[in-house]
């Protein structure tokens, strides 16, 4: 495992912000962790990051312990942490050359990753000029100034018009193609579907689920399913009245229900009994039913 | 080390607070110097006078020394503003700014960054002395001319011109510990809050409350002053003594120095300690 968090907890207060959360990320996985607002998710990452000090637990990073030896630990780490903020009155390169010296990075690595972050041409410009999704890839730029083995990305496309998201989410695929190992919290769960390998899930800082995506969608209690039905809108208000039915909605001409698994040939006896022409019936469970399920509908993710 | 320092430096140099020091020494000490020029006559009267039972004075005893030894009074209140400048901002701006989300997930330990920023803060407070010691010395040299330094303080004491370089030259280095223990003081403010404002608010109410309680007559205060530390930032006048008075000047660079320590002791534990949430 490059990364472990080991029954790490965090209090604010009277609030558990984190509690007892034990993580394991794989080498060379792309990780996703998700969670509804407020659920300890940046508390989570910035442990991992030294930025803050759990009250119990520790975080390991290829077997070092963040908590014992402190920033030592982040040798081989990169992280952008939510909003990428710079000193706004330097360039991007200065900033850039700035963070090399810091950790002793060869300083001609600068314009390599303004290269590799499209912003090469703009890396003698001030901060403060650019927009805020070259901010958040001069964030990435910075994250793998020191050719990271891991990248720590914290919400990174927050706060980013589509353009920017779409910009960042291409870069996160590229560098994950590259084999580094990517811890990633985002709020888009269809992004981190397509990009990850793993997930975990956590809410009010316990942990609800983790592991293979692919584990987690196969073994989803809920299982949604497109059917193709006719007449749709009897069928919905036929469905809407059964208590064992999660959801049932149209969606692109097709009856989207979210039942368990199984209560599927119940629900396809149903509509039968009921008239309804049944033409196929096909299982079409995402992370968001993953999500809901274990973390609740009341979540807002 | 020294490229982090080199680090610091570069934030102090870009950001505008930092030259509103230069700035406004930039506009005093042409002032203070044409007011000497203009107005010299008058205090040489005075001077004269006061001398005049003692001494026959010949020439013009106003000089750039005599008028340095005045704007030294700046370092009171007016130079630890402008120190207070630079080294509230050091640590304060970087957390209000969301830089030590970036700085401080990097493998370099956070004592590191802590004493590159105090050191560099120091060669900030250096830098403004210095640039004080030019105007009021180097240019007030031209304008007022150079010669034999008068201080009647307790007695008179006349310092040749070249003691008198020699004595301001060590003057301005005493200024500048003391002016490091200000911005040590300030620096420690700074680790504890998220905006500029409050260590510099918080570094000139010490200090001003500091003056009071030194200068109210009264024996409870009288009891607390030697815990006082600005009762020892008179240090850099003990140059123009004769004999110097090592023993005195050791004992309150001692003072301060440990002042100093344990400023920068407790600005090491908090920013240790220090979670770092926005």
């Amino acid at each position: 495992m490059i990364l472990e968090t080991k029954n790490l907890t965090k209090t604010f207060g009277l609030r558990k912000a984190v509690n007892a959360l034990n993580l394991e990320i794989p080498n060379g996985s792309v990780y996703g962790f998700l969670g509804p607002n407020g659920s300890g998710k940046s508390t989570t990452i910035r442990m991992m990051t030294a930025l803050i000090s759990p009250d119990q637990g520790e975080v390991l990073i290829n077997g070092q312990s963040v908590q014992k030896l402190g920033n030592k630990a982040l040798l081989s780490v990169g992280a952008l942490i939510e909003r990428a903020d710079f000193h706004k009155h330097l360039s991007g390169e200065t900033n850039l050359k700035m963070l090399a010296r810091m950790d002793g990075t060869d300083e001609s690595r600068v314009q390599v990753v303004l290269n590799r972050t499209g912003l090469g041409e703009r890396g003698k410009d001030k901060v403060k000029t650019y927009s805020q999704g070259m901010k958040q890839r001069l964030g990435i730029a910075q994250a793998i100034l020191s050719n990271p083995k891991l990248l720590i990305l914290d919400e990174p496309t927050n706060g980013l018009d589509p353009q920017g998201m779409k910009e960042v989410r291409d870069l996160v695929r590229e560098l994950a193609a590259e084999g580094i190992t990517i811890f990633i919290s985002s709020h888009l769960l269809d992004e981190v579907q397509k990009i990850c390998s793993h997930v975990a899930m956590i809410s009010q800082g316990e942990l609800k689920t983790a592991g293979p995506i692919e584990v987690l969608l196969k073994n989803s209690d809920l299982l949604v399913t497109e059917i193709h039905v006719d007449p749709i809108a009897p069928a919905i208000k036929l469905l809407s009245t059964q208590s064992w039915i999660h959801r049932c909605e149209e969606k692109n001409g097709l009856l989207n229900v979210g039942v368990s698994l199984d209560k599927i040939s119940d629900l396809i006896q149903l509509l039968v009994q009921n008239n309804f022409q049944v033409s196929a019936v096909i299982p079409r469970t995402s992370l968001e039913d993953v999500f809901l399920s274990k973390v609740g509908e009341e979540s807002q993710i | 080390m020294l490229g982090l320092i080199q680090n610091e430096l570069l934030i102090i140099i870009g950001r505008w607070r930092s030259y509103i020091g230069f700035i406004g020494i930039s506009i005093l000490m042409p002032l203070i110097l044409w007011g000497f020029s203009v107005g010299g006559e008058e205090l040489h009267q005075d001077y004269a006078k006061e001398l005049g039972g003692t001494f026959m004075v010949v020439g013009s005893i106003i000089n750039s020394f005599l008028a340095t030894y005045v704007i030294m009074n700046t370092l009171w209140i007016h130079i630890p503003f402008l120190v207070t400048l630079a080294a509230g901002d050091s640590v304060a701006a970087d957390g209000a700014n969301g830089i030590f989300r970036i700085t401080l997930t990097r493998s370099v330990s956070r004592f590191k960054i802590l004493v590159s920023k105090l050191l560099a803060s120091y060669i900030y407070t250096a830098t403004l002395l210095i640039f004080c010691a030019f105007w009021s010395l180097g240019i007030g040299s031209f304008v007022l001319g150079t010669g034999d330094l008068i201080v009647i303080n307790n007695g008179i004491l006349i310092l040749d011109e070249s003691q008198a370089w020699v004595r301001m030259a060590f003057s301005f280095s005493l200024a500048i510990f003391v002016m490091c223990m200000v911005a040590t003081l300030c620096f420690m403010f700074s680790t504890m809050v998220s905006n500029a404002v409050g260590p510099i608010i918080g570094t000139m109410f010490l200090i001003i409350i500091g003056y009071m309680i030194i200068g109210i007559p009264l024996e409870i205060f009288e009891k607390i002053e030697p815990y006082v530390f600005v009762k020892y930032f008179n240090v850099w006048w003990d140059a123009f003594k004769d004999p110097i008075p090592w023993g005195e000047i050791g004992k309150k660079l001692g003072i301060l120095g440990i002042y100093l320590v344990v400023c920068f002791g407790i600005a090491t534990y908090v920013f240790l300690k220090k979670d770092i949430k926005s």
